[in-house]
């Protein structure tokens, strides 16, 4: 099982990017992505960005804010935000879909993650925790919004988290 | 004025007499003064040292009234007592930190204030371009405000930084050197 | 049980601030002390050096032969600086001198450990006031002048640092904090004398 995290700025640009295979049932943490796979995933992660954008927009007052649960047809949601699941077919090579997860912050920052296995809960408690990484960061003065996150210590506890939960 | 005598009336002022604030407030508009100052200086770091150290100063020449109020102690009677009485009331009332005081050398005329705690580093990374981690001092305000502070009681020293957990190093640590001792100023006469 | 003035030195020898409740003539109206010649005289006054005590006449504001604000101001210093080296030398270092008195006036003193000088000058039946000067450096002069000054601070860019020439010191809440200070101590003492 293998994974592809980005998190989108306001201005639809990646701040950070990250592939990671599950450590789950022996797994060995490393991503197991097809070369066509690769390209594919950050065009995935950008079309997911439109229908996630209806969705904020969509609902009433309040519902993509804090404690949210939506369901929608072959996607899972849960946790603050939404969270999306939409299955892309990827042609050429068969084998199955990819599922998008996405997680949007009060600050209108966008967590993505591509995943070929659904699994919400784990996955919502990833959210949470990265979430958390990404406020510590913007506490730092030298950081600014929409800049892209460098730091070696985000890197290291993003894995982290991954190694936990996924 | 005992080590522990003085902990615990730092202790006891920092209880009852002295208004609290948000730490995380202190923190982020120390950071926005900081990376300002970056901006403005276009990444000369040693002028922001500079900067920082001058706003220290003025800080530090109206803080020790502050503290002279809030705290009425008897004078100090040798530099070593300083230091202990800035460590452990001092830094405890305004900050909530006790740095321990530390390397002391054989004429008791310097010693290192040790922090373990940094409350105006919290959630902070250098930028990453290289010169900001050999050359920048995120606290050097620090630095000033005990400069300021101790020339207005009639002490003039010289304190710098010699490391920084933010720059990497394994602690915080700021060297004080007393220069001498300022005399009171004579009314000029103008016959 | 009357007080006559107030004053506050800085460890500049400079005068920042001067109240005067009249006994005599004027108004209590505060003064800021200027240090250059008194805008009144076209003559610059003398200064008063701290060990003879020249008494200037350049003095045009008012009486006949009376001193004008500011000389008085530097007199004052000039004989608290003396008496408190004095005191000083002919015991330990820590000794302080207080007050003193006269037939017709006592001087109340009071000095911070950052060489800030108060100086009250009352009746001669008023008992000691030393602690009513650390309350006023405590309560007031901290709190209104310290603190406003720190505004001020800010807002121009870390000029100003020190109350050259009593720049600062008389600000609105000082003054009335300092005026209902005087009146309740003044009654608590007639209360208790």
């Amino acid at each position: 099982m293998s994974f592809y995290f980005v998190i989108i700025g306001t201005k639809d640009n990646p701040l950070y990017e990250a592939e990671f295979g599950t450590w789950k049932q022996g797994g060995d943490g490393v991503a197991r992505f097809r070369d066509e796979q690769r390209h594919l995933n950050q065009f995935i992660a950008h079309s997911s960005l439109d229908l996630l954008e209806e969705l904020q927009w969509a609902g009433t007052g309040g519902s993509m804010y804090l404690k949210c649960i939506e369901r929608f047809a072959g996607t899972a949601g849960g946790g603050s935000g939404g969270v999306v699941g939409v299955a892309g077919g990827v042609n050429g090579a068969g084998a199955g879909g990819v599922w998008v997860s996405v997680f949007l912050t009060a600050g209108n920052i966008k967590f993505v993650l591509l995943h070929d296995t659904r699994a919400d809960e784990p996955i919502r408690q990833f959210f949470y925790d990265v979430y958390e990484l990404y406020t510590k960061t913007l506490m730092n003065p030298f950081y600014s919004v929409d800049m892209e996150v460098r730091s070696a210590v985000f890197d290291g506890r993003v894995r982290a988290g991954v190694k936990k939960y996924l | 004025m005992s080590a522990t005598k003085a902990a615990r009336m730092g202790e006891e002022v920092w209880k009852t007499r002295i208004d609290k604030v948000n730490a995380e407030l202190v923190t982020l508009t120390y950071g926005s003064i900081v990376a300002q100052l970056c901006k403005d200086y276009e990444g000369d770091y040693l002028e922001v040292n500079k900067q920082l150290d001058k706003m220290g100063y003025n800080i530090g020449l109206r803080l020790i009234e502050d503290y002279l109020a809030k705290t009425a102690p008897q004078r100090c009677v040798n530099f070593r007592e300083t230091a202990e009485m800035i460590a452990r009331v001092g830094f405890k009332i305004f900050l909530n930190i006790t740095p321990t005081v530390a390397n002391w050398t054989s004429d008791n005329k310097q010693f290192s204030l040790v922090f373990e705690e940094n409350p105006l580093g919290d959630f902070v990374e250098l930028p990453d371009d290289g010169r900001a981690q050999n050359e920048l001092w995120y606290s050097n305000l620090l630095c000033g405000v005990l400069r300021g502070a101790l020339e207005m009681v009639q002490m003039q020293v010289d304190a710098h930084f010699v490391s920084d957990t933010l720059r990497g190093n394994e602690t915080t640590e700021m060297r004080v050197s007393l220069v001498r001792y300022i005399d009171d100023e004579l009314p000029q006469s103008e016959d | 049980m009357t007080i006559y003035s107030f004053y506050i030195f800085d460890r500049h020898c400079e005068c920042i601030y001067i109240k005067q409740w009249h006994e005599r003539e004027r108004a209590g109206a505060a003064i800021r002390p200027t240090t250059s010649a008194s805008t009144t005289s076209p003559i610059p006054d003398k200064r008063v050096s701290a060990g003879g005590k020249q008494i200037t006449e350049t003095d045009i504001s008012m009486r006949n032969g009376r001193l004008s604000v500011q000389d008085d101001a530097k007199l004052i210093f000039g004989v608290v600086f003396s008496l408190r080296n004095m005191v000083r030398k002919l015991s330990t270092p820590d000794d302080n001198f207080i007050s003193y008195r006269t037939n017709n006036y006592k001087l109340h003193y009071y000095e911070t450990p950052t060489n800030l000088k108060f100086v009250m000058i009352t009746d001669v039946k008023t008992n000691n006031l030393r602690v009513v000067l650390h309350q006023i450096y405590v309560n007031l002069y901290v709190e209104y002048v310290i603190a406003r000054n720190l505004y001020v601070l800010m807002l121009n860019n870390y000029i100003a640092v020190e109350h050259s020439g009593g720049e600062g010191v008389a600000c609105e809440l000082f003054e009335l904090g300092l005026e209902s200070f005087v009146v309740r101590t003044l009654k608590l003492i007639e209360l208790t004398t």
